[in-house]
């Protein structure tokens, strides 16, 4: 992976400067890598076809100029090129002076390189200075580009060669935000994959200069045309968005060949946006995963909410017409698991307990025929029922023991034996829903509820 | 223009918390005195079914969501009670329709029934409604297993 960046850079090599050079390059060349070849890339893209990558070394130079011109940078004269901080402009031509090419010694043999990968990888993984460039939007976005460049070789990405990593720096991105704290684009794949590189760490990593909120729009005169970047929503593993607590917007990068005016940019932001919902929603719905097209797919969603709101609607006329008649099977009511207890213990208690009353009261208020038989039945269960009145616990107990009991009687005593228990119930009910105490026996109740049928 | 994306949550509280609304607005409904009388089964469906919804609003988002906030204030415009929903940051009420994007008309055709299906989707953007449809959805399947597990329950032998 270095070996393709080394070629890269050799294609600028210049022989002649390099000898000059070579006393001080590697530090500067060390110094300079840690500023992440700003120049090389932005040289690159800027003003190298693809040939002059291999070939000429005048407009190497004169790339190489332009480039560290624009870079900012320390003077070349101290050793440490930590690259931070807003340089002096006399300071890079100074280093384009002095380093004359430092393609050269990218260019130089592959030992070189090695070292100079290694150099290459410190600054680069360590977060890169490039936070201090936040003056220069245009420095920030070349240093962007470089530093992805860079990024790329040392992700190991065996890109195509030095030709994929050009065509994909052409590329590039129109416009970096002038976020300067570029982290190296971990999902890049080669070739025209590397375009749509997710290069959106650069443009998601949090700004520390964002100037104007309509960063997101704004687009590089010079390359619009030319190399658009869609912004694409996921990042190899980081969300970006998630991390810039600054930046209220996102940063579009238009796709190659398309029109960047900022409508449409938005727009091809709102139709990520919708995209990536319907897939959430292509998971919801059942059997969506077939069905391609969001017209379709919308199709899909609007029959099953259909669905389920008539699910529903039947569903309470259902309930309605069950609750009218009791057939009271506390048996199955209570043994049954119907509601799944979560860790909140009281909600199925209260379930169990409500599960009674509504049927009880259903029941009572359709037919409420007390007879003497019923009489009979019901005083026992009124004693009962004032004794476990005192407290709430055997209070429901004794109305689902009781009703157990009763349960083969015929309906209309059950009908009032319920109502008696029930509308002394309902005083309780708040009480039972509240207290804690209703759990603990409340898990007998079923058991009980067992013995008793 | 664009806010920075959150991941988009869609959660909802487990089957009890919807059992436990839903069978709370029963035995409400229970104490009615004119409800449970047999001759009147549509208003009492009627009346179940509007139970089923707004429980399954509280249950489900409460006032956090859309959704549960235009169904509540619905229901209880049908009952003519006011009802004070807290104003959330962001202003649901906003209308934020770009009319000057180029919007695929197939699409908005579909979004357009999909707001008639969801509550409170008129006055929502395309990819927030479909952020509350989603929501919804869960909710309803949820609220439709509580409810066939009720009848379920409740059925005759």
């Amino acid at each position: 992976m270095d070996n393709e960046l080394f070629m890269n850079a050799g294609v600028l090599s210049h022989p002649s400067e390099m000898t000059s050079l070579s006393s001080s390059s590697p530090p500067a060349m060390l110094n300079w890598a840690s500023m992440e070849t700003h120049p090389l890339e932005q040289s690159i893209t800027r003003n190298v076809p693809r040939d002059c990558f291999f070939g000429e070394k005048s407009t190497e130079q004169s790339i190489f100029g332009s480039a560290l011109n624009s870079l900012v940078s320390p003077p070349p004269s101290e050793s440490n090129f930590s690259g931070g901080g807003a340089g002096e402009n006399y300071v890079t031509r100074e280093l384009v002076g002095d380093l004359g090419n430092i393609g050269d010694i990218y260019g130089a043999p592959a030992s070189f390189g090695n070292g100079f990968g290694s150099c290459y990888a410190t600054p680069m993984m360590s977060s890169p200075p490039l936070d201090a460039f936040s003056g220069d939007s245009r420095f920030a976005e070349r240093a962007a580009r470089f530093s992805c460049l860079g990024s790329r070789s040392f992700n190991g990405r065996r890109t195509n060669g030095p030709v994929a990593e050009t065509a994909s720096i052409n590329g590039e991105m129109t416009r970096v935000s002038s976020n300067s704290a570029l982290k190296p684009p971990a999902g890049e794949s080669s070739g025209e994959s590397s375009r749509k590189r997710k290069a959106k760490s650069k443009e998601h990593s949090p700004s520390t200069a964002s100037p104007s909120p309509n960063l997101s729009k704004e687009v590089e005169g010079k390359e619009d045309s030319d190399s658009k970047r869609s912004r694409k929503s996921q990042e190899n593993g980081e969300n970006t968005k998630s991390l810039d607590p600054y930046k209220d917007f996102i940063h579009v990068r238009a796709r190659r060949g398309q029109a960047t005016d900022s409508h449409s940019l938005a727009e091809r932001v709102r139709r990520e946006k919708i995209s990536e919902r319907m897939k959430l929603l292509q998971e919801l719905v059942p059997g969506c995963n077939k069905v391609t097209g969001k017209a379709l797919m919308l199709d899909e969603i609007i029959n099953y909410v259909q669905s389920l709101q008539r699910q529903v609607e039947f569903l309470s006329m259902k309930l309605s017409s069950v609750n009218t008649r009791l057939d009271f099977n506390m048996d199955a009511l209570m043994s049954k698991d119907i509601f799944p207890s979560s860790n909140n213990q009281q909600v199925p208690q209260l379930e169990s307990s409500s599960h009674i009353l509504l049927a009880d009261h259903h029941s009572h208020t359709l037919q409420l025929n007390p007879n003497d038989s019923s009489n009979n039945i019901m005083n026992p269960m009124e004693t009962s029922e004032s004794r476990s009145f005192n407290s709430q616990l055997p209070t429901l107990t004794h109305l689902t023991d009781s009703i157990s009991q009763f349960s083969t009687y015929s309906e209309d005593d059950l009908h009032s034996i319920i109502h008696m228990g029930f509308a002394q119930n309902q005083i309780r009910e708040p009480n039972q829903v509240h207290s804690t105490s209703f759990q603990g026996p409340s898990n007998q109740v079923p058991s009980h509820m067992k013995a008793e049928l | 223009m664009a806010s920075a994306d959150k991941p988009i949550n869609t959660d909802v509280p487990e089957k009890d918390v919807f059992a436990l609304h839903f069978l709370q607005s029963l035995s409400n409904l229970r104490r009615q005195n004119t409800f449970n009388s047999p001759e009147k089964t549509n208003d009492r469906v009627k009346k179940i079914k509007k139970a089923a919804y707004v429980s399954m609003a509280r249950a489900a988002g409460g006032t956090n969501r859309l959704w549960s906030r235009a169904l509540l204030r619905r229901a209880a415009k049908e009952n003519n009670k006011v009802v004070r929903l807290p104003r959330r940051k962001k202003r649901v009420t906003c209308l934020r329709r770009r009319r000057s994007n180029r919007r695929d008309p197939v699409e908005e055709e579909e979004a357009e029934r999909l707001r008639n299906l969801v509550p409170g989707g008129g006055g929502m953007e395309t990819s927030k409604l479909m952020e509350e449809t989603a929501h919804y959805i869960k909710c309803l399947s949820m609220q439709v297993k509580v409810m066939q597990c009720l009848v379920d329950g409740l059925a005759p032998k």
